[in-house]
């Protein structure tokens, strides 16, 4: 998975290497791409959106190779946090073994109020603690703290790791924030559930504050990613103007979908959408040619799957009909077949060849 | 994320498939009525094609199917899914009433509090909070099923449910050109 917060502002506009996205101007078409060729673990639209924190520190702190000098690594870490100096890495990478990764991230991440935790006590708290947060899933409580404490081999590798990291302080007198390593290895993703979040400079490093302000990056990159959604957003800055414009196009959006129902009631003096005679018609002079191109796929006859549509039809009979349904279906052949086809069109139609077709056709 | 075309073509499918059945119930619908019928199928096909792995979608889907009239329709929508999604959407109302419940204690309580500070200097940031947290009130709702939502699920959920706008409006816009071009011939 590729980063979204960061790649997001700054690259919008260069999307479109994907056929898909062509047409539709969305600026984060490029990231959303990505996200799809991540793996979502349950294979809905939001986790695949949320590209959830990294959570490399589990995966690292059970990693068996840490134990590399920290010396050597803490230039680069520096160099690296230098060079990025203000994106939080939210879409998390597949954590290669790589050791110099595992060691920063090991030494950059503390337990978040672990006032259970034994090597929190001998650690002051005014030290630079940084946070590890379990990143939420969208159905999860977003602030909850991980219960590492019950986790031994983390919680030994922590201790070493804020040893580590108390001599670190020692020579360098400020911190900056984590780019969670993981900026080099953005390709591959695999979701891992702690934030590594650093105090920056002159800024209160109690454990409190740390997830205080992880919550709020988390809620700023979604922000982000919405100020790229809705139009004209992105040259607004603050977050309540941004929230004015998300709801007024929320609003108009609602709004147009009532007035288009309206059209379609004025339009139709029953309600029935003849595919079949709007296809026939209309390919040669439709202004918008996309629709006949997304219409035909699901008009392709499919006539194995006819009976699925029967059974859901008899449920409306018995609730609601006084006339039978079959009945209708033997006059209007030629509308009723088309439709079935369209209906039963879903068995097979994410298969092969069609869904490339039509995922070439866009809208 | 499901591209964006073969979120259209399954709202379409849905949509069309609980046009017929409404238009196959009633022979005469009045304006109004056919407008409601269609903004229903649309409403809860858009749900559906997000089989409800959101909230949004399963709010959607609850609140239609508490009125009795719409709950065929729903359920033939909603297709082979319709008893699970049903469990689901159930369970989220429960939570909804546990969450309203738990925020006007909550509210009590921050109520208490505002009164003992508003003596005090006024701070730029206070304001600002304000502001946001009204207009997250707006946007919760709007956002349907967004009464129960932490911040930054409600943001999530909104993000998808803009896209899912998008796609809805953009099928009808074009079935509403189309239709109109056919009758004009």
């Amino acid at each position: 998975m590729e980063r979204i917060a960061g790649t997001g502002g700054r690259s919008g506009s260069t999307g479109g290497e994907k056929e898909e996205i062509g047409a539709e101007s969305f600026l984060f078409g490029e990231e959303i791409q990505r996200l799809m060729t991540g793996p979502p673990e349950n294979g809905s639209s939001f986790t695949a959106l949320l590209g959830l924190p990294a959570n490399q520190a589990m995966e690292l702190l059970h990693s068996p190779e840490s134990d590399t000098a920290p010396a050597e690594l803490s230039g680069e870490a520096w160099r690296d946090n230098h060079m990025n100096p203000h994106k939080l890495y939210y879409c998390s990478p597949t954590f290669p073994a790589n050791t110099a990764l595992i060691d920063r991230a090991a030494r950059f991440s503390v337990f978040a109020a672990g006032e259970n935790s034994p090597e929190t006590s001998s650690v002051p708290s005014n030290s630079s603690h940084k946070v590890k947060n379990e990143p939420t899933d969208t159905d999860s409580n977003p602030n909850s703290l991980p219960p590492l404490i019950s986790n031994p081999t983390v919680e030994n590798k922590n201790q070493r790791s804020t040893k580590r990291k108390e001599r670190e302080k020692k020579a360098k007198g400020s911190t900056k924030k984590c780019k969670n390593a993981s900026n080099e290895t953005s390709e591959e993703a695999e979701k891992l559930p702690y934030v590594h979040v650093r105090a920056r400079r002159g800024q209160a490093t109690d454990s409190h504050s740390l997830a205080e302000r992880a919550r709020r990056e988390k809620i700023n990159a979604r922000m982000k990613l919405l100020q790229e959604l809705v139009p004209g957003c992105n040259k607004i800055s603050g977050t309540a103007l941004v929230l004015d414009e998300i709801i007024s196009h929320v609003q108009s959006l609602q709004r147009q979908v009532e007035f288009l129902s309206m059209r379609l009631a004025a339009v139709n003096p029953r309600i029935d959408f003849n595919l079949d005679s709007l296809l026939a018609t209309e390919s040669g002079s439709l202004v918008d040619s996309n629709f006949p191109s997304m219409v035909m796929p699901l008009m392709w006859p499919d006539v194995q799957a006819n009976g699925n549509r029967q059974p859901y039809q008899q449920l409306w009979n018995d609730d609601t009909l006084h006339q039978p349904v079959w009945g209708r279906e033997e006059d209007p052949h030629n509308f009723i077949a088309p439709e079935h086809s369209l209906l039963s069109y879903d068995s097979s139609a994410n298969s092969g060849p069609l869904q490339s077709n039509q995922l070439k056709m866009e809208l | 994320m499901r591209p964006p075309t073969s979120l259209k073509k399954e709202f379409l499918k849905k949509w069309i498939m609980g046009l017929q059945l409404c238009s196959s119930s009633k022979k005469e619908m009045s304006f109004l009525e056919r407008k409601k019928a269609i903004k229903l199928s649309a409403d809860v096909a858009m749900a559906s094609a997000r089989n409800a792995t959101t909230r949004w979608s399963r709010a959607l889907i609850s609140n239609a199917s508490k009125d009795d009239s719409n709950k065929g329709l729903v359920e033939c929508i909603l297709g082979p899914e319709s008893e699970s999604l049903k469990r689901a959407s159930m369970s989220l109302v429960l939570c909804n009433k546990r969450n309203r419940s738990k925020k006007i204690s909550r509210k009590s309580c921050s109520i208490r509090r505002a009164r003992k500070s508003s003596s005090q200097m006024v701070m730029a940031s206070s304001i600002a909070k304000r502001l946001v947290k009204k207009r997250t009130q707006v946007l919760k709702s709007l956002v349907p099923g967004g009464g129960s939502m932490s911040e930054f699920s409600l943001i999530e959920e909104t993000l998808d449910y803009i896209l899912s706008l998008r796609a809805q409006v953009d099928v009808m816009r074009h079935l509403a050109n189309v239709t109109e071009l056919l009758n004009r011939k």
